[in-house]
């Protein structure tokens, strides 16, 4: 008992004398981050400049909220949770809301799609959300489920090549339809394969061998690629199919996309695919994949590519208002985009949560839509934002209307 | 003849000392070796930590509520509080029922319950966080129809309890058996002898015990996800979602934005001081008993 008190005792000591030492030179040892946080205000230049409005104009509420005594009296708290893709997005959106309603926080915890439409149908939480569209499985076990469209996003294949020189490459590179499903069907292996190098005439890509990246876990970013996959190879759709986890033919997985860009980072060579503002953010080089009509369209460029993706579709959401709009016929049209969406019951068992829901989306579609555009996601065209706006309208409560 | 053979004889033993000597040097050096090597783990993570983290720490980072990708300042206030509080509700659950169940095993360690005790503890110590996750999330959770801080204090509880009762008996066990004797012949009740002998006198190690439990759930991130569920906003209603230290950084470790991904290692950096500091507090308290205790 003693040596081991002493023994511990000493580790203690140990550790806090590192602490000490640590933090006595922070010059020497924190210039690496320092450089960073500089990094980080630039990306971060255009997004700030909104935030800052905000917090010059409700000042007081900035500070009194994280008071010791909680939300005040009357906050309602609406609990969320699913899809990570609009998770930066919803993130904003809430946090603004506080000041536009304090009367109700809404928290939302980014738990990956799947886990959303679980808890929506064991109605643990008072909304869910999730990239993927539920299928007919899902709608029997929660009927009374609705989705709402709340924004679109595009997903790109990131990739990571060093060329002849020894440079990385760096280029929008463009990626045939044809050699895409070949690609992650491991029939083209190279990057220098004909159908490639063709359709890049500017770029000189080695002979390396192609190294594929996917999720490993459960995603609506892979529900998004493999319905695009799907849509365009017919072998594709047999062997593999589409869902928001597949059994991959070839490849590397990685968890989230923070998994999966690490492993194209790590990898010379390596493909993967990534939502657009994950590759933006972190700077990786992505290749644009051929559009139906032939185009290429950079998603990077600005929302065009994806609004004309959500164009082309815009009268085929149905009475679930969801639609898949991969593959868009539109000439302008990014190929591999989606929508993702809120879950709410269109009957509610609380009439006040009900009505500050419905108060939100509103919000959120319309002044909202400032901030998904300063975090690279796309808002919805008019028409499709009006059938949304319908449909919340018609949420009802214990069986009446709002 | 005979001198010489003598003379050989010591040289021989001069030898041979030597060479112990050198051996014991090199073994004591490998041991100093292997210490080092057992320490610099922790040493490691540590500087690492602080280095990673010790950039984004300032005073809003203790008192403001976090802000969403892009928005500059923020800080942890609502994970410190409910990490406090999640780690406290499960103390106040674990303890109890720890103390009394090693009070149980101790006494009666051949008894049919006894037995029971120590194997489901041991078992029970083997399973993974996120089982108890779950198994909070399906009994309340799920009965209750939404994630709350009480639900989190309850998985801690689970994971907190085999740490906490097999240490405490380990520690009752350590007591001399001499001092039980003289309480129970000096006609102290059971009850009293463990109470008032027993307990002060292994105390120290009883803390230490729970403070390896607490520093042990403070840091469990997974169970969390399906209990205390998080919250960006401030709460401190039990049956409402509430942040915790572990799961924030998660949160912030996961997500593509490099502030971020700079926050997440500074509140790493922030659960590591609580929890050493918690660490060091108790250690503290203890040592200051036993020293009044001894001075009595």
């Amino acid at each position: 008992m003693f040596s081991n008190k002493t023994a511990s005792a000493l580790v203690t000591i140990v550790a806090l004398a590192l602490m000490i030492v640590a933090c006595g030179t922070p010059a020497a040892q924190t210039a690496a981050p320092v450089v960073q946080t500089v990094v980080v205000k630039e990306t971060a230049a255009p997004v700030v400049q909104t935030a800052v409005v905000v917090q010059t104009a409700v000042p007081q509420i900035v500070t009194t909220t994280p008071g010791p005594q909680g939300p005040a009296a009357g906050s309602l708290a609406i609990n969320g949770a699913g899809a990570t893709f609009p998770f930066p997005l919803y993130s904003r959106w809430f946090y603004d809301y506080a000041f536009v309603d304090p009367s109700v926080k809404f928290n939302y915890q980014s738990i990956g799609s799947g886990g959303g439409i679980a808890q929506i149908t064991a109605e643990t939480v008072d909304f869910g959300a999730s990239d993927a569209i539920l299928n007919n499985d899902q709608y029997s076990k929660a009927p009374g489920i609705q989705m709402f469209p709340t924004v679109a996003g595009a997903v790109v294949p990131a990739y990571n090549l060093l060329g002849d020189d020894g440079k990385p490459i760096t280029a929008i590179l463009n990626l045939p339809s044809a050699a895409i499903a070949d690609i992650f069907l491991a029939k083209i292996t190279k990057w220098n394969a004909p159908v490639l190098q063709q359709a890049n005439p500017e770029v000189k890509l080695p002979n390396k061998d192609i190294v594929v990246v996917h999720r490993s876990d459960g995603s609506g970013t892979t529900y998004i690629f493999t319905d695009y996959l799907s849509k365009i190879s017919p072998e594709w759709k047999d062997k593999v199919g589409n869902a928001t986890s597949v059994k991959w033919p070839t490849g590397l997985g990685g968890k989230g996309n923070e998994g999966v860009s690490g492993l194209v980072a790590q990898n010379d060579g390596a493909i993967g695919y990534v939502e657009l503002a994950y590759a933006v953010t972190n700077k990786l080089p992505y290749a644009v994949p051929q559009n139906k009509a032939g185009k290429y369209i950079d998603p990077g460029k600005g929302p065009e590519g994806v609004q004309s993706a959500m164009n082309d579709f815009s009268t085929d959401l149905g009475d679930k208002l969801a639609v898949s709009i991969v593959n868009a016929p539109g000439e302008g049209s990014y190929p591999i985009a989606g929508y993702t969406y809120l879950l709410l019951y269109m009957d509610q068992q609380d009439c006040l949560k009900a009505r500050k829901l419905v108060t939100f989306m509103n919000w959120a579609l319309t002044d909202g839509t400032k901030d998904a555009t300063d975090l690279q996601y796309v808002p919805l065209p008019d028409n499709v934002k009006k059938l949304v706006l319908d449909k919340a309208a018609k949420i009802s409560c214990q069986g009446k209307p709002l | 003849m005979q001198s010489s053979l003598l003379s050989v004889t010591q040289n021989d033993q001069r030898l041979n000392y030597r060479r112990r000597q050198a051996v014991n040097q090199v073994m004591l050096g490998l041991c100093g070796v292997a210490a080092l090597i057992a320490i610099l783990p922790l040493a490691w993570i540590l500087l690492y930590v602080v280095q990673r983290g010790y950039g984004s720490l300032n005073l809003d980072f203790f008192t403001q509520l976090p802000t969403p990708v892009g928005v500059a300042g923020g800080g942890v206030f609502n994970a410190i509080v409910g990490s406090a509080m999640v780690v406290g509700l499960a103390c106040l659950m674990a303890i109890p029922v720890s103390l009394i169940a090693a009070f149980y095993v101790y006494e009666r360690p051949n008894t049919l319950l006894g037995t029971l005790i120590r194997f489901s503890t041991d078992v029970l110590s083997g399973v993974p966080s996120i089982i108890m996750g779950i198994f909070a999330y399906t009994v309340i959770v799920l009965t209750q129809g939404h994630f709350s801080a009480l639900s989190g204090g309850f998985a801690l509880a689970i994971i907190m309890t085999p740490i906490a009762l097999r240490t405490t008996e380990e520690m009752l066990k350590l007591v001399p058996k001499t001092l039980r004797e003289g309480s129970l012949a000096l006609g102290a009740a059971d009850w009293r002898t463990l109470l008032q002998v027993m307990l002060p006198a292994a105390i120290s190690g009883v803390i230490t015990g729970i403070m390896l439990g607490v520093a042990r759930v403070a840091g469990e991130a997974a169970p969390m996800l399906f209990t205390a569920f998080g919250n960006p906003f401030f709460s401190a209603a039990l049956d409402q979602p509430i942040a915790t230290l572990p799961h924030q950084v998660y949160v912030y470790a996961i997500s593509p934005y490099k502030d971020w991904q700079d926050k997440a290692w500074a509140t790493a950096l922030v659960l590591i001081a609580l929890v050493l500091s918690l660490e060091v507090v108790a250690r503290g308290v203890t040592s200051w008993q036993q020293r009044k205790l001894r001075g009595r």
